[in-house]
């Protein structure tokens, strides 16, 4: 990809430092599984959300097998932002984790640096497409499972089980209310990106 | 949308059936449409009773961003030129020059200012061009540097 800048800062700016290097981390995860929460306990901003229009492709989810069909709906996006150091700043972007909202992954995934699944261990159907999609797309990602109320419904290995995700994968617990617990997840996320990375040049 | 960073087919091959999960019976497809813009951008007129602003009339009739794959955390900082020129904008250009005087996100711009994403982006697309904002992308293979990454755990690390 050219992520060469559209117009070079010129002449006229030449005291001002650059922008920014915007990375971010995908948060996803099912309807109510504590993405927003997530994402607001460790933002510097106040979360922010903002709404993608895009048409939907219903058929694949669609188990009865009927002829594809399109509508148009709304995504909400939420997101929020850390200040990593004096040049990089990290987006958090949460996404519905529904296969039927697939489609807009692309955008959300391209050149992240990883993925943080969150579920709730009562319903954890909603995470596949999610865990389904960061596997074949090979995205270092982990899974969360968020205590709710300060406890899990089930064991973890039997969220291992049910996931039928690869040992490598971490599969941790945390609390979406707690700024440090998110964090140390985050941390998951970025150890797991690390081990796929290399030293540039 | 076209973006000809697109891994191509692999967004689109039906799932493997023996990557279904444990306790789904139908099948799972997370792949994508790439279209995110409404269906009625291209019309050619809005009916008169349309009950809001399409994109479509925000963005000239355009319905793809000049780059189509400017990032929607690509950073966007007003120049001494758009701060120039802001009175003589109109509407959401002069909005987004106005909000931008420090650096944010496409993301950011959309969220604040109240519009879709798709629309924020052809907005934001064309101050750049016009060298009215100053832009800075995510770095290509960001994903796979581990001074990055590092320096991302490090300020994480510093959050208590």
């Amino acid at each position: 990809m050219d992520s060469k800048p559209f117009l070079e800062p010129g002449p006229e700016e030449p005291a001002r430092p650059q922008p920014p290097l915007p990375v971010k981390i995908v948060v996803a995860g099912g309807f109510g599984v504590g993405k927003t929460t997530t994402v607001s306990v460790i933002s510097e901003i106040p979360l922010l959300t903002t709404e993608a229009a895009m048409t939907e492709v219903a058929a694949a989810i669609d188990r009865t097998g009927h002829v594809p069909e399109k509508t148009t709906t709304t995504v909400a996006l939420d997101f929020g932002c850390i200040t990593i150091d004096d040049e990089i700043k990290l987006y958090l972007f949460g996404t519905p984790g529904q296969d039927r909202f697939g489609f807009m992954w692309h955008d959300l995934t391209q050149g992240a640096l990883g993925a943080l699944v969150i579920v709730d261990t009562r319903r954890l159907e909603e995470c596949y497409a999610a865990v389904d999609y960061f596997e074949h797309h090979d995205i270092p990602f982990v899974v969360a499972a968020n205590r709710f109320h300060g406890k899990l419904e089930h064991h973890l290995d039997d969220v291992r089980w049910a996931l039928a995700v690869s040992d490598e994968t971490p599969l941790i617990s945390f609390d979406a209310r707690h700024r440090r617990s998110v964090r140390d997840a985050l941390l998951s996320v970025l150890h797991m990106s690390l081990a796929k990375a290399e030293y540039p040049g | 949308m076209a973006l000809s960073t697109m891994t191509g087919d692999d967004d689109r091959r039906p799932p493997d059936p023996s990557r279904i999960r444990p306790y789904v019976d139908g099948v799972v497809e997370v792949s994508g449409q790439p279209a995110e813009y409404p269906p009625e951008a291209g019309a050619v007129q809005p009916p008169p009773e349309a009950p809001a602003v399409r994109p479509y009339l925000l963005t000239g009739g355009r319905v793809r961003p000049l780059d189509a794959s400017l990032e929607i955390e690509a950073q966007v900082r007003t120049t001494p030129a758009g701060q120039a020129d802001a009175d003589r904008l109109a509407f959401e250009h002069r909005d987004i020059v106005v909000l931008c005087e420090q650096p944010i996100a496409i993301a950011e711009i959309a969220a604040r200012l109240g519009l879709h994403l798709s629309v924020a982006r052809v907005l934001a697309s064309d101050l750049i061009e016009a060298g009215y904002l100053v832009v800075r992308r995510p770095e290509a293979g960001a994903h796979q540097n581990k001074k990055i990454i590092e320096r991302v755990i490090r300020g994480l690390q510093a959050i208590s």
